[in-house]
């Protein structure tokens, strides 16, 4: 049986590559629209084949990133698994968690403990919501990032106990400073080895004498608080397993994580600050995910499957709706260039051009992560964009551009594409990215400037595919090409 | 009665520390020397950040520190992807710098005299200069490692022969890294991508190899670098493996070394100046169980193992030499038995 697929199966293929990864290349959106929507989508939910990072070649050209205690190393080294990925929604789920679960390396002088974070967040980012949020309360750099070491028997620190609560699970408003209090004190003991000697090298901005210690979680029974507590209402001599365990019952946290994940993946909500005092854009959305949630055993997977198959999803007023993020923006561009093949400084580059566009992966502004929307667009960081974007593009040798011209070229045949013909090609080549008829307009008139396109001899190749790589640039630069 | 005397090797000393802000000590070094002298030199890559500790740090068994040859840079005398050093038979020091595919040239006072290479993969080009070594007649024998071969070059780099390409059978090589030689001339390459030690003839003759892919005894993976001691024992930075291997001359395994270093005098005298270091420092469990079996997260957590072994040598004493990128030092070894 032969399957028609309509521009809009591929309009609706493209809005998922481009939401729940980073975009896709002409060839990888055939494939996609070739295998349908339900099964481009499992594929996504349950990644198997994924690739591996040559890591004997990183560690021997680029030896800060064997040690990864520099930031950029680091997020070189994130970058790189970004581009190069088969798990693209995966990976836009460490970076959803990164940003929920905002850990920062300038605090813990190293990058490596965020690294290995993210690799956390890569094993269970997608399983069950309570086990994510145990491996998150023994995480080294989570543990020393809201400083729990300090957090005693007998002398409690409230920060893990409070951010558990307020910023990774439930929200404002679910919860009572008592519970903090309680919450915190359920988490006794929880730390990583030589909790002092880390905390004074860490506080010492130092990794002297032989370089930084990677940290590992342990637990103190003697510096747990045993006695009884009353958490979210529920008494008894809790233990962090506990904590996880009643706070993941409550619908509270349902609805918190189905209001981020509606936010990360649809559309703007307001800060989480906001959140206790303004509803959900979408009411309905959010309580579809809190059903898949309880109905699964709080998988994240079964809330992803819900939202990337309902309609508030699929409608065509949540296509191109969200700015996208600089991790987005640069990571979607090199795939689409053709990505990154080798270790090399470009990977380097990229995390840096990202962190220029206010994004500096593994080092979020604050606990609170990046807002992100409107918030990522300003004149430096729209100039960056556009500088990165049309240079990234400018090679018609990269084979992701190769591949572009090659199909324009198809369309082409023997005869020649006028400017208004060729700026529809690239668009839907692209994406297919809808514009605003000033901005089609606007690229037309630029195409007018290069004449017709036609492959007919060598000269004619060769000015052909300058023209078509000066319309692709030109495109990656529109206010279109930013929204995702 | 003949009592077989088993070979063994003990903990000496540790030289170094994370000098990521300059001054006394490396960071991320990846090759070392010891001149004729007692002289050290060793050679830190440093990262993007910390560009001033890039070059070549000169110091001695005890601890003495004389300084820096060179800096981040492409002027004469300057580096920017320093891989690997080596002594001629008057004391002057050679540098290979993969990024700027170039051979430097330091006379024994540690001036920039000559600096030459072209990249390329003809005769006396090449492509990733990874170690080098003189043999006994002052030519340089060069690991020209993304053309999967050895150079013999003259000193002022001029050609004169070659040996390998890329594979994995005899006397092929799939990026290979270290280079040394035995007590008979013979050459020894640590051919990385392969996961064994390559033996050839001083003209490039195929004669023997040892290990491969794992981590049991006289298994490697990746091994980076190989030294030979005066009884023709072979020393083997099995990097990947976050270790060290020695083998008899036949390849025979006989130790491995995980490290166990202590705190050199340089840093001693940091923490005697940073008091609340020290102090913290005095419940600090260096040795404990880990909760992983990647080898090199384990050698990130534990602070006297080696943490990326990239570079072996052996002394006219016999003792070894183990140099740590990661850890910014080098471990002393010596013969027991």
């Amino acid at each position: 049986m032969t399957l028609t697929r309509t521009r809009e199966d591929v309009g609706l293929i493209a809005h998922l590559l481009r939401r729940a990864g980073f975009g896709a290349t002409p060839d990888e959106l055939e494939a996609a629209v070739e295998a349908g929507y339900d099964a481009t989508l499992e594929g996504l939910l349950n990644p198997v084949d994924d690739v591996e990072l040559p890591l004997d070649l990183i560690r021997r050209y680029f030896v800060d990133q064997s040690d990864l205690r520099n930031q950029q190393a680091c997020a070189a080294h994130w970058m790189y698994q970004l581009v190069r990925t088969r798990a693209p929604l995966r990976e836009k789920m460490c970076l959803f968690w990164h940003r929920v679960f905002a850990t920062g390396a300038s605090k813990l002088i190293q990058g490596r403990v965020v690294l290995n974070q993210i690799d956390m967040f890569r094993e269970y980012g997608m399983g069950r919501f309570d086990e994510l949020l145990l491996q998150l309360s023994k995480d080294p750099a989570m543990l020393m990032w809201l400083d729990n070491q300090d957090n005693h028997a007998h002398s409690i620190n409230e920060n893990y106990g409070r951010e558990i609560l307020e910023l990774f699970a439930m929200g404002v408003g679910n919860y009572t400073e008592d519970d903090i209090k309680e919450c915190a004190r359920a988490f006794t003991g929880w730390r990583v080895v030589n909790p002092d000697y880390m905390s004074i090298k860490m506080r010492n901005n130092t990794a002297r004498p032989y370089g930084y210690i990677s940290w590992q979680f342990e637990y103190d029974d003697e510096d747990h608080d045993h006695g009884d507590k009353t958490l979210l209402g529920e008494t008894g001599d809790w233990n962090g397993e506990d904590a996880v365990d009643i706070i993941c019952r409550n619908e509270a946290t349902a609805r918190f994580i189905a209001r981020h994940l509606y936010h990360f993946f649809v559309a703007d909500e307001p800060g989480v600050p906001q959140w206790p005092h303004v509803e959900p854009r979408d009411p309905e959305a959010i309580r579809a995910m809190v059903d898949a949630y309880f109905e699964s055993d709080y998988s994240v997977t079964a809330m992803l499957r819900t939202l990337f198959t309902s309609d508030f999803f699929k409608d065509e007023a949540a296509r191109y709706a969200r700015i996208k993020s600089p991790a987005e923006m640069v990571v979607g561009t090199l795939r689409l260039a053709g990505g990154l093949k080798v270790p090399s400084y470009d990977a380097y580059a990229a995390a840096a051009t990202c962190a220029n566009m206010g994004q500096a992966l593994l080092n979020p502004p604050s606990v609170e992560g990046w807002q992100g929307g409107e918030e990522w667009i300003n004149t430096g960081a729209y100039v960056q964009r556009v500088n990165f974007a049309s240079s990234t593009l400018d090679d018609p040798d990269k084979p992701g551009v190769r591949s572009i011209i090659d199909r324009v070229k198809t369309s082409v045949g023997g005869g020649s594409l006028g400017p208004e013909e060729l700026v529809d090609r690239c668009l839907e080549i692209l994406g297919p990215i809808e514009t605003m008829d000033s901005t089609r307009q606007g690229l037309i008139n630029f195409a007018s400037k290069h004449g017709d396109v036609s492959f007919a001899d060598d000269d004619a190749a060769e000015n052909a595919e300058k023209s078509i790589v000066a319309v692709i640039q030109i495109i990656v630069a529109t206010q279109e090409y930013q929204m995702v | 009665m003949v009592t077989a005397t088993k070979f063994q090797v003990r903990y000496r000393d540790t030289i170094g520390f994370n000098a990521d802000q300059g001054g006394r000590g490396f960071h991320l070094p990846t090759d070392m020397v010891i001149r004729d002298d007692g002289a050290i030199f060793v050679v830190s890559r440093s990262n993007t950040v910390a560009l001033n500790i890039v070059g070549i740090q000169k110091v001695t068994l005890d601890h003495e520190f004389f300084g820096q040859i060179g800096g981040y840079g492409r002027d004469m005398g300057d580096m920017i992807g320093p891989t690997a050093l080596a002594l001629d038979s008057e004391g002057n020091l050679y540098l290979a710098d993969e990024v700027l595919q170039r051979i430097t040239v330091y006379n024994r006072d540690g001036d920039p005299r000559s600096m030459w290479g072209t990249v390329g993969d003809g005769d006396g080009e090449f492509d990733g200069p990874s170690d080098m070594v003189f043999d006994a007649d002052d030519n340089l024998l060069l690991v020209d490692h993304k053309n999967h071969r050895v150079q013999k070059l003259t000193k002022d780099g001029e050609f004169i022969d070659k040996w390998g390409s890329f594979g994995d059978g005899e006397g092929e090589f799939n990026l290979p890294w270290g280079i040394a030689l035995d007590p008979d001339g013979n050459v020894c390459v640590a051919d990385w991508r392969n996961d064994r030690i390559q033996r050839f003839t001083s003209d490039g003759e195929f004669l023997a190899s040892y290990g491969s892919g794992g981590d049991g005894d006289g298994e490697f993976h990746r091994p980076s670098r190989v030294a030979v001691d005066s009884d023709g024992n072979l020393y083997v930075a099995d990097w990947g493996n976050q270790r060290v291997q020695v083998l008899d001359a036949d390849g025979n395994f006989l130790q491995k070394l995980l490290g166990e270093a202590t705190l050199s005098k340089w840093s001693a005298e940091y923490l005697d100046a940073q008091q609340d270091e020290f102090r913290a420092r005095s419940t600090f469990q260096e040795v404990f169980e880990v909760d992983t079996d990647d080898k090199h997260e384990i050698a990130a957590r534990i602070e006297p193992y080696f943490w990326d072994p990239v570079s072996v040598v052996v002394d006219k004493e016999d003792r070894c030499y183990v140099l740590e990128t990661s850890r910014h030092r080098f471990q002393i070894y010596e013969r027991v038995v």
